[in-house]
């Protein structure tokens, strides 16, 4: 009897840990770190699994929202999943979600930061912050230096998300350098549209 | 007479732009394509409400790896605004074709206006192959070269992000020699198409 429940125990565990559908071959998970917290990022191993959430909208009114071209400027690197995966599980930057608060607060991607696109959008005490906490440095001659700003990877809603490019371009504006920006274009609704994991971050600030 | 149901194309298409609530791009609202010698308007799903459901809203892929953003790197990957762009411009003039990698009866299921099926398992039949490149344009040369000076540019979508068939026929095509810059991949595949409410057809 007590034999049986330890077999059934430890094939529930060899079932729990192994997963059937994987990142690619032989990667089932990827652990990323942020904030003191370790996250399992893998994909859902549901085999009823659909996407029936607000990420299974097709259709959102224009504007505000129009699908976004590949790419938001020639110089500046689109992403996929693993391309993100690889970003932040190395912590190679910082991984923005440039989406209103509201959203992040529901869910987002495990290890990103909050940053509304609209705080880059005008000059303001709040963008000088985020900008410096970024690596960037105000000269004495009123410009910016970005010879030291950290590489940045922002995400918003997906295809037809206007936010993280709008923030790109903003920046683009203000000299941050195209080789330290990234774009990954798929967002939340790629990200789910995989089952890839997603949390529910804790209070904004 | 022909150029009158262009004119009119025209206008209809105008118009319809102008009241369409859900665009593809701000200039954008739809375009017409020529599949299997019909035009076809290509646009989005204009319900706000609609989502997705069956088989392009399962999420649960087991054994399909995720694919990376570039399968090569000379290979351009694209996404909707490009491959409309391609449609039109390319497609619309014979001098591109979009190919469908599913297999055939997901191709007569559905599949993107103007899509032609060559289902991914064909690249393995040497006959095949030498057919298609053919009617691509390619010339075999009596030295057995391939002459590909004149070669259609092809423009190549699978399932999406988590199928490997598009990457898979790219890589044979290039190991034949066909030009790299005269190849697209549409990463986000079907099941991105899809999922922005684009419009489909059944073949």
């Amino acid at each position: 009897m007590r034999l049986s429940y330890l077999a059934a125990l430890a094939l529930s565990t060899l079932l729990v840990n192994a997963n059937v559908v994987e990142i690619v071959e032989g990667l089932p998970y990827v652990k990323v770190e942020a904030e003191g917290k370790t996250y399992k990022i893998e994909r859902a191993q549901d085999p009823n699994g659909y996407l029936t959430n607000t990420f299974a909208l097709t259709s959102r009114p224009s504007p505000p929202f129009f699908i976004e071209p590949f790419s938001v400027d020639e110089g500046i690197e689109t992403y996929g999943e693993l391309e993100v995966l690889d970003f932040i599980s190395k912590k190679q930057g910082i991984f923005i979600d440039a989406r209103l608060g509201n959203w992040y607060a529901k869910s987002a991607i495990p290890s990103a930061v909050n940053i509304p696109f609209k705080l880059f959008l005008s000059e303001t005490t709040e963008r000088e912050k985020i900008l410096k906490d970024l690596g960037a440095a105000y000269t004495k001659s009123g410009k910016w230096n970005f010879s030291n700003a950290k590489t940045i990877l922002l995400y918003c809603n997906g295809a037809w998300c206007g936010q993280s490019p709008t923030a790109i371009n903003a920046l683009i504006e203000i000299g941050y350098p195209k080789s330290k920006m990234k774009y990954y274009r798929g967002g939340m609704q790629a990200w789910q549209l995989l089952g890839l994991t997603t949390i529910v971050p804790k209070e904004t600030k | 007479m022909k150029i009158i149901a262009f004119i009119v194309l025209c206008v209809v298409s105008a118009a319809a732009g102008k009241y369409d609530k859900v665009k593809i791009t701000p200039d954008m609202a739809s375009i017409y394509v020529y599949h299997k010698g019909k035009a076809v308007k290509v646009h989005r799903i204009q319900d706000t409400k609609h989502k997705l459901t069956g088989e392009y809203a399962r999420v649960y892929r087991p054994g399909k790896d995720i694919q990376p953003i570039k399968m090569h790197k000379d290979i351009q990957t694209i996404a909707e605004v490009e491959l409309l762009k391609f449609m039109k411009t390319k497609g619309n003039k014979k001098k591109g074709l979009l190919v469908d990698l599913r297999p055939k009866t997901a191709y007569q299921k559905e599949s993107i206006p103007s899509a032609v099926n060559i289902p991914a398992k064909v690249k393995d039949n040497k006959a095949k192959v030498e057919k298609i490149l053919k009617v691509l344009g390619a010339k075999r040369l009596a030295d057995g070269s391939l002459d590909t000076s004149k070669v259609m540019e092809v423009a190549f979508y699978c399932n999406g992000l988590w199928c490997d068939k598009s990457s898979e026929f790219i890589k044979v095509f290039l190991a034949l020699g066909y030009p790299a810059d005269k190849m697209y991949y549409y990463r986000g595949g079907f099941q991105m198409w899809k999922i922005l409410g684009f419009t489909t057809v059944t073949n």
